[in-house]
């Protein structure tokens, strides 16, 4: 081929940028032939069915044919079929990504959600119906109108004790969790405490030992007599699980070791100056360590008002949302040590 | 399903979240777009992927026009319907297995009424809720014997097998799902 034959396969843009192709695409077009909240009705049976045994049967998981979605599998596909299963045009759709609505896994799929379900987007939690989430649950409190859809990686609490999921499966269905209790054992000789950074193993209902998905230890007493359902989805691993709201979810601990949610001692938002929200270290340009927000909507809402609580939105007071609210002053330890990152970080 | 009066769509995606919203708060009464909300529940529900046992002719004739039957007997159907008291023991349904519970059946009640105040009809029989979704308890009346109630609860009994209910009576449904106890007065 000389240069100046044109290829002889494929077909040459006679454009500038891809942004010049991308602008000549018009509107709605490529949506043409796709069906409502882009799944087709067989799929979203599938995924609804299985999300209404979940409900019925709290922490277990319930296997289901999980789609190819346009993106790969561990990106969010799990969370992606739950919430188009159960969005509809009457829903407010929020997405958030370790506490972002900004990133671009967040921004893509609320897009995919509003172009292919014609459902408003917000990244007010308070005005959300449907909240997709990756490894966190929002600082605001939520409420019975609202679910919480997260995404999973990995699905069985008992997959780091144990690779066998036929093993792990026969150890749910006799409740035996012997082996989970000697890891937080050892974890406790080794390190004098419990050192799970995320994924904490939480008992369901009494009976299912569930992983919460990779959400800081901060979040899982949200979990605990919610009012709003949560919804557990993993493309990859193809299973959905649930927690009905006024449903117990127990950190699993020890008597004498008992569950420790992330301490910041001395430290606050730079944004906001929030000591009672879920910080972020991030390294400045000039090397300083600071720490800030992670869940970034209602640190906005704080930068405006600086005393705004939690559940500033509902008609009561003083309602019990894990760490930094009223009921749960109660239980904190008094004893401030730094944190301590465990390697079962995701 | 259209020749059922539903949008194929949004009808079956508003019966879901009533569903969802019935089988997390269970005893709450959740409307659906359309009556009768036993047909707008199968609709929802069945495709070829699981097997229905039902006797009513309509359904039957509608799903498999569409291709969606998977005729089976009640004692292994995955979704049961019924209208008013089965001619079938509702202990003798499948209840799943000790590792795959979720296999136990969805039994889909019309009954001829519910009530969210439960002294309100005396036809009516009135069953005390607690457990997951259920704030302290929840007390709910439905149009069914006592004696199909307690078959229900005694199903429960091998938690986490067994089987979840639904009552329907017009365009109205509420949930029973196997996780809490029920009982009946």
């Amino acid at each position: 081929m000389t240069e100046t034959e044109p290829p002889t396969t494929g077909q040459t843009v006679s454009t500038d940028s891809v942004d010049a192709v991308l602008d000549s695409l018009d509107g709605d077009d490529g949506l043409d032939g796709y069906n409502y909240a882009y799944l087709d009705e067989h799929t979203k049976r599938e995924v609804r069915r299985s999300i209404l045994k979940a409900i019925a049967i709290p922490g277990h998981q319930v296997p289901y044919a999980s789609r190819p979605m346009p993106l790969a599998r561990g990106w969010g596909t799990g969370g992606i079929q739950a919430s188009l299963s159960i969005l509809g045009p009457d829903d407010t759709f929020k997405v958030i990504d370790q506490g972002s609505d900004e990133s671009v896994n967040a921004a893509n799929i609320r897009r995919l959600a509003s172009d292919t379900a014609d459902v408003e987007t917000t990244t007010d939690t308070t005005d959300a119906d449907v909240i997709q989430t990756r490894h966190r649950i929002p600082e605001e409190v939520l409420t019975d109108d609202q679910i919480l859809v997260l995404q999973v990686p990995i699905t069985d609490a008992l997959r780091k004790v144990d690779s066998s999921d036929a093993a792990n499966r026969r150890r749910h269905a006799h409740k035996n969790y012997g082996k989970m209790w000697v890891h937080l054992y050892e974890n406790v000789v080794e390190f004098g405490e419990i050192n799970i950074a995320a994924r904490y193993p939480t008992m369901v209902g009494g009976r299912y030992l569930m992983d919460p998905s990779p959400i800081p230890r901060w979040d899982v007493p949200k979990l605990d007599d919610a009012d709003n359902l949560f919804v557990f989805a993993a493309g990859r691993e193809a299973r959905i699980y649930a927690v009905p709201p006024h449903t117990s979810v127990e950190p699993l601990a020890f008597e004498d070791r008992t569950f420790q949610v992330e301490r910041f001692p001395d430290q606050s938002c730079q944004a906001c100056g929030s000591t009672d929200t879920y910080l972020t270290e991030i390294e400045t340009d000039d090397r300083d360590r600071q720490y800030v927000c992670n869940d970034t909507s209602f640190c906005l809402k704080r930068q405006d008002s600086e005393e705004l609580p939690k559940d500033y939105h509902l008609d009561r007071e003083g309602v019990d949302w894990g760490p930094g609210t009223p009921d749960d002053e109660k239980s904190a330890t008094p004893e401030a040590t730094v944190d301590s990152h465990g390697g079962d970080a995701e | 399903m259209r020749s059922l009066g539903l949008d194929p769509v949004a009808d079956t995606r508003a019966t879901f979240r009533a569903l969802c919203d019935a089988m997390s708060r269970p005893g709450t009464i959740q409307a659906v777009p359309t009556d009768p909300a036993d047909h707008a529940v199968v609709a929802t529900l069945v495709d070829h992927e699981v097997s229905l046992s039902t006797a009513d002719t309509e359904l039957r004739e509608k799903l498999a026009s569409h291709g969606r039957l998977d005729d089976a007997e009640p004692e292994t159907a995955d979704i049961v319907h019924t209208h008013g008291v089965p001619t079938w023991n509702v202990a003798d349904l499948t209840r799943g297995t000790l590792v795959e519970p979720s296999e136990g059946a969805t039994v889909i009640y019309r009954v001829d009424g519910l009530s969210a105040d439960a002294d309100a009809d005396l036809d009516l029989t009135t069953i005390t809720l607690s457990g997951p979704g259920i704030p302290d308890t929840r007390s709910v009346a439905v149009g069914l014997p006592t004696e199909e109630l307690d078959a229900i609860t005694a199903t429960q009994s091998t938690y986490p097998r067994g089987v979840e209910a639904i009552f329907t009576a017009g365009d109205r449904l509420l949930a029973v799902p196997r996780s809490v106890s029920m009982e009946v007065a």
